[in-house]
């Protein structure tokens, strides 16, 4: 077989959904992103769909390939065997349309554990903040994360109940509170202890799996859960 | 938002369908089945034992009927009654080990190790409990 | 932003400190209840103890002890585990504090019918 054979899972405006099947030559494409613009340029152009950068970088091209959550870009065709590609829009988000899911409630959970660098001074410095390599690698890896929502939609738990803060900006607040600069630490850890924050994980692990960067976001919410131990007897005994 | 958006939001359901999604999944949603087989058994078990308050014919009649007939395909049930204690039991100890910090980075290698271990243990177990079977 | 409140901050938060727990609980099941098949199926050689041999195994204060920990920390797993899963279906605020207290009841009510129940089976002539 030289064609591989597309099916898409698409959802129109009213939110009707039905599958389309699109015969694509293999030697045109070499991933599944380039697979989508073959078919908006060629086959058919109401097909939506998100991208941008086209290599790894953004987070846009998040979606259900073959029925687990890739980045459309880098999901390599010549490593895939097989002529059948199954395209879904990214799970546990509202669809927009055909591929295009909402993004704004990850992005509300996201800035809900504060990701920013929290300081108590006035942040006046005559010098930069030093680090030594260390520190750096002590939130490095987290500080990896493009956003795409790829273990948002891998998370069994965040399927089930979509308050539920999530793997990305779980590991949003660790990448923080890890990072030696900030001094935030206490207030991120009250959000993220509370009833929709790190005790919900499972350690499922299909965030670790899933995730295009390397982030391991089950890793960061068993660091915030050891961290959320004092905090949480503090509370019991009354303190503050 | 308006209405016409369709919330993709699998649900409880949602564990089920562990197919594709991976073993990680699958290892997720078996947890939780097992959990809830073995609640069940914990008070069925509770229920026979309230039987010995009975005195000994009532009790040795019921764990008679169950083990050695009439109704004794119960033993079946039996088998994958202790199938899931222990596949609950080794995946238990690696989410425990989790908790703790412990292997988040082989997750897939303990999960295989812990859950052949077990089953080794399984079929030893089994192989004695079940030597009755040949003898009476 | 709307997020904030949903966010925000509990009061009493129990979270890890419970799921530490139930991972505790868990690794001490494994060896109450690899002791408890070893001792009811395997030992000695009947595929289930009849009547006279649960009395005299509970007859052992030692071996009574052992059954009441163990029933209270397995009903405590069971119970927490299946609080954690029906709290993962989206029951909102209201409905996990009516689970919680559920939960209690049933906790308390079947632990303590264990306990009255294995001594008094204890107490029960052969």
């Amino acid at each position: 077989m030289d064609e591989y054979t597309v099916e898409i899972k698409r959802t129109d405006v009213d939110g009707k959904t039905r599958m389309q099947t699109f015969k694509v030559p293999k030697d045109k494409v070499s991933t599944v992103l380039e697979t989508l613009l073959y078919i908006k340029g060629y086959l058919d152009q109401t097909l939506t769909f998100r991208y941008s950068c086209g290599m790894e970088i953004c987070g846009s091209c998040g979606m259900e390939i073959n029925g687990k959550p890739h980045m459309a870009c880098s999901f390599v065709l010549d490593n895939f065997k097989g002529d059948k590609i199954l395209i879904e829009p990214l799970k546990h988000f509202k669809i927009l349309r055909d591929l295009a899911v909402d993004i704004d409630p990850f992005f509300d959970k996201y800035k809900a554990v504060k990701p920013y660098v929290i300081r108590n001074d006035d942040g006046n410095y005559q010098k930069e903040l030093l680090q030594t390599p260390k520190q750096f690698d002590e939130y490095i890896d987290y500080s990896m994360c493009i956003k795409c929502g790829l273990c948002m939609a891998a998370c069994p738990i965040e399927g089930s109940d979509e308050n539920y803060l999530g793997p990305a900006p779980l590991t949003a607040a660790w990448r923080f509170i890890a990072d030696n600069r900030d001094q935030g630490k206490k207030m991120r850890l009250e959000i993220v202890s509370g009833a929709e924050g790190a005790s919900r994980c499972h350690f499922a692990g299909e965030c670790t799996e899933v995730c295009p960067k390397g982030v391991n976001p089950s890793f960061a919410i068993q660091k915030l859960r050891s961290s959320m131990i004092g905090l949480e007897f503090q509370k019991l005994f009354g303190g503050k | 938002m308006d209405e016409s958006v369709r919330n993709l939001n699998e649900g409880v359901m949602g564990w089920a369908k562990f197919y594709r999604k991976g073993w990680n999944y699958f290892a997720f949603a078996m947890h939780r089945f097992s959990g809830l087989v073995i609640v069940f058994y914990l008070y069925l078990h509770l229920f026979v034992l309230s039987h010995l308050l009975s005195g000994p014919v009532t009790y040795n009649e019921l764990v008679k009927t169950v083990t050695f007939g009439p109704f004794d395909s119960f033993l079946v049930l039996d088998v994958l009654l202790a199938l899931v204690i222990f596949y609950h039991g080794a995946n238990g100890t690696r989410l425990a080990l989790n908790e703790f910090g412990i292997g988040l980075q082989k997750n897939k290698a303990m999960f295989i190790v812990f859950e052949a271990i077990a089953m080794v243990i399984l079929g030893v177990f089994l192989y004695y409990a079940y030597m009755f079977i040949g003898a009476s | 932003m709307e997020n904030e409140n949903k966010y925000g901050i509990t009061k009493r938060p129990m979270g890890s400190i419970s799921r530490m727990f139930q991972a505790g609980s868990g690794l001490f099941l494994i060896f109450f209840l690899g002791v408890h098949l070893y001792v009811a199926h395997i030992d000695f050689g009947h595929p289930v103890q009849f009547f006279n041999q649960v009395i005299q195994n509970l007859r052992n204060p030692w071996w009574l002890l052992f059954f009441i920990v163990f029933v209270w920390i397995i009903t405590y797993h069971a119970l927490n585990g299946v609080g954690n899963i029906v709290k993962d279906t989206n029951i909102g605020e209201k409905g996990r504090s009516y689970l919680n207290i559920a939960l209690i009841v049933i906790y308390f009510a079947t632990s303590i019918y264990g306990t009255i129940l294995s001594i008094v089976v204890a107490g029960m002539a052969i």
